[in-house]
This record gives C-alpha cells, structure tokens and sequence, in this order.
C-alpha cells in the first residue's frame, strides 16, 4: 500500500548524487550525514531540491543556525575539563591542512604579531614583548573534528589579557587570525575571553616546535581543533564576520565544544 | 580526497612491485631514488621522544584505513649504532605475531599512534624475525628522535 505521507511527485534519485561532494564536505560523522537522506532533502520545504545552489544554501543556514544557537548556550565562565600534567603527550599530535614536509618554519628573532581593527594600541608585538606579559598554563584536551583527541600542556599569554592591553572594543564581535602558513581563522569575543583561551608560546614547558606554531598559536579549550591557528602573525578585532579556512569550505565557525 | 587516497594506494600496490619506484604515499615516502631513509626522516621535523613512552604503541599502515600493524616491543641500537623499533608484527588480535626491526627513520610519530612510512606490509614480511644478538637494549629514559606524519585518515 502506498504511504499516505509520500509525496505524488518524487524528487530525481540523482538530487543525492549532485550534491555529494557538499554533504560528505560538511561533516565526516556518519549520524549526521545519514540524516541527510533524500526524504530529509525533501524536507527542505521552500527549496528547489533540483538546483544545487539551492540546497547548499539551505544547508548553510542550518549551519550558521546551528552556530547562532551554540553562541547562546555557550557559558563564558564554565571551563573545559583539565588533566594532570603526567598526561601530556610529547611530543603532541600533527595536524594542518598539508604534509608536515611543507611545514615552513617561522624566525622567532624578526617574527612579528600585528594588531588591527578596533583596538586602541595597534604597535606590533615581539616573541618578547609576549613573553614578559603575565603567562598561565593549562593541560587540555585537543579534540578534533575528525574524532581523535590529545591531551597536551600549553603555556602561554590568555588572550582576554592580551586584548585588554592593546585596548581591545571587548564588545566587538569577532577576533580574527592570520597566520604564517595562510589559514586565516576566526573566533567569537566571548570564546576570546575565556580564561582558557591562550597565545600559547610553550609545549610541555619547552618552546612551541616548528610544527606546533611556533612562536605563537592559538590555544582554545572551548572550540575544536580547527579553530586553533599556528603560526598566528596578526590579530584582527573586528564586527565583520572574518570566516576562515576550514568555514569557507563549509565546516561550522563557531564549532564549540 | 578520495583520489587522493586512490593514488596512495596504488602507490603502496607498486611499491610491492618495485622496492625502488617513487609512491604517492604522504610526504613522499617511501623515499625517492637517491635519498636515504635519514634524509627523507629530517624532512619530517623529527621530535624528543622518551622511549619508554614509544613501548606498547599502535603501529598504523599509512593509509586512510589506517591497519594495525602491530605493536612496538622494545628499542635497541643494531650492531651499526643505528636505532631500530622493534614491533610485535602482523599476527591476529595479538596472537601469531614475530618480532622484527624497523629502522627508526622508516617510523613516524602519529599522535598516540606510530607508522610505518617507508615500507610496504609486503615488504615486513619479508623482513628477518629480529634476534637480539648483536644489539643493545636503548633505556626507557633516552630520548630519541622520530619524525611527524598528519592522519592518512
């Protein structure tokens, strides 16, 4: 007997097809990719499932929703879990978006740090001007969006201490990233201001390697991997949305944890 | 990504073919003709690493299915001085496994995880059951250096 709920008029079987490479773009985990079934498609009421466009943008609204609702329910004063200091893993894990042989290690002697946008004091900043700032250290896990973890211990400047003293608009909306290696990022003030949110210089109590940014990264217990840069060269504090490298191909910007 | 991971392993299928063919294994490993197994590890920014934190490690096949290999039993120096893991290999959920070494600079550092990036699991098989006459046991305390690879995931 035909389901009373099936529509008269079928979408194509090849709606699927024609927008794989988005689906398996935006996420790996395969409970959320199976909820993208072509009755899910279907559901996208209002939408002309048959031009790509049309789902892409749809599914980019459910994601920037998605991120819209996580800002809400982020709390700026609860902190991620933290470990004892026997559990770091040395050396820590390498990731980036190319082969660690194309790593380009960055001079800490002529690195620079520049500030912008909406801050009083927008002087460039020296590998020691950041290390005569006040430091904090903290053993955190670093979870990525492809489902492996680590546990690794970073030392370094919180970033809510930094934009305070470069006389930073804590109102505005986004702190942005550039980086050495050319993978821009950016995050929410709020998230900035968590007080497990570092410009880590240190691994371990050693220097940041090459690999892992040094002189300077990001270091964030409240979003995933991703949203940690290294090899940072400026900060941007901004209320234009910045996006970044891993969000302009569809990943989620705000990706809390 | 899917092309990619097609053409490590058809890098890896003629690899077994030809020891000396140039794969498309990450970061250019095997090595290409010319260039030693130390060189082609420098390349890969190799870190401190206690030994005794390496003992027990998974040992992952570099490709996106990421198989077990085996396990690392212990470190030692052969007889050259040269450093050698030596892994608990192949076998079945830990059982039939023989022991065989691998020169450090064949390994990468994979977060918990090690790989083998240099040989092929054909290739291990082919390699000598390791025997311990000759070399020397490397402490737990002595830091050596291994070289990084990203996930083949």
């Amino acid at each position: 007997m035909k389901s009373p709920f099936r529509p008269d008029l079928a979408p194509g079987a090849t709606v699927l097809d024609d927008h794989k490479p988005l689906i398996r773009s935006l996420e790996r985990r395969g409970l959320i990719r199976g909820g993208l079934s072509l009755g899910a498609l279907v559901m996208l009421t209002g939408c002309d499932i048959t031009r790509p466009e049309a789902v892409e943008s749809a599914l980019l609204a459910i994601s920037r929703f998605n991120d819209r609702v996580q800002a809400l329910l982020f709390d700026p004063n609860k902190l991620a879990p933290t470990y004892p200091a026997s559990m770091i893993l040395r050396p820590p894990k390498f990731n980036a978006y190319y082969e660690v042989v194309d790593v380009k290690p960055v001079n800490g002697a002529t690195w620079r740090l520049e500030v912008s946008g909406l801050v009083a004091d927008k002087r460039a900043w020296t590998l020691p001007d950041l290390q005569a700032l006040p430091q904090t250290s903290m053993v955190i896990k670093h979870i990525c969006v492809e489902g492996w973890s680590y546990i690794g211990g970073w030392t370094g400047v919180p970033l809510r201490l930094f934009l305070e003293r470069v006389g930073a608009d804590l109102r505005a909306k986004y702190v942005a990233f550039k980086t050495a290696d050319n993978y821009p990022s950016s995050i929410d003030m709020a998230s900035a201001l968590h007080p497990q949110t570092l410009l880590a210089l240190q691994y371990g109590g050693e220097p940041l390697a090459n690999p892992f940014g040094y002189p300077m990264r990001l270091r964030t217990a409240v979003k995933l991997g991703y949203k940690n840069p290294k090899w940072v060269t400026a900060i941007e504090v901004t209320n234009k949305y910045p996006g970044g490298y891993w969000e302009s191909l569809g990943f989620p910007w705000f990706a809390g944890i | 990504m899917a092309p990619l991971h097609l053409l490590v392993v058809c890098g890896m299928l003629a690899v077994a073919g030809a020891a000396h063919a140039q794969s498309a294994t990450p970061g250019g490993m095997p090595p290409p003709p010319g260039m030693s197994l130390a060189e082609s590890a420098a390349m890969r920014f190799p870190q401190p690493v206690r030994v005794g934190d390496l003992l027990g490690r998974e040992v992952l096949r570099p490709v996106e299915s990421q198989d077990v290999l085996g396990r690392v039993r212990l470190v030692v120096r052969d007889k050259n001085g040269q450093i050698m893991v030596v892994i608990d290999f192949s076998g079945f959920l830990g059982f039939g496994t023989r022991p065989i070494a691998v020169p450090v600079d064949a390994t990468v550092l994979l977060g918990q995880d090690m790989e083998i990036v240099a040989f092929t699991p054909k290739q291990l098989q082919q390699f000598p059951t390791f025997s311990s006459s000759g070399t020397t046991d490397v402490p737990d305390d002595t830091i050596i250096k291994v070289g990084l690879a990203k996930p083949s995931h």
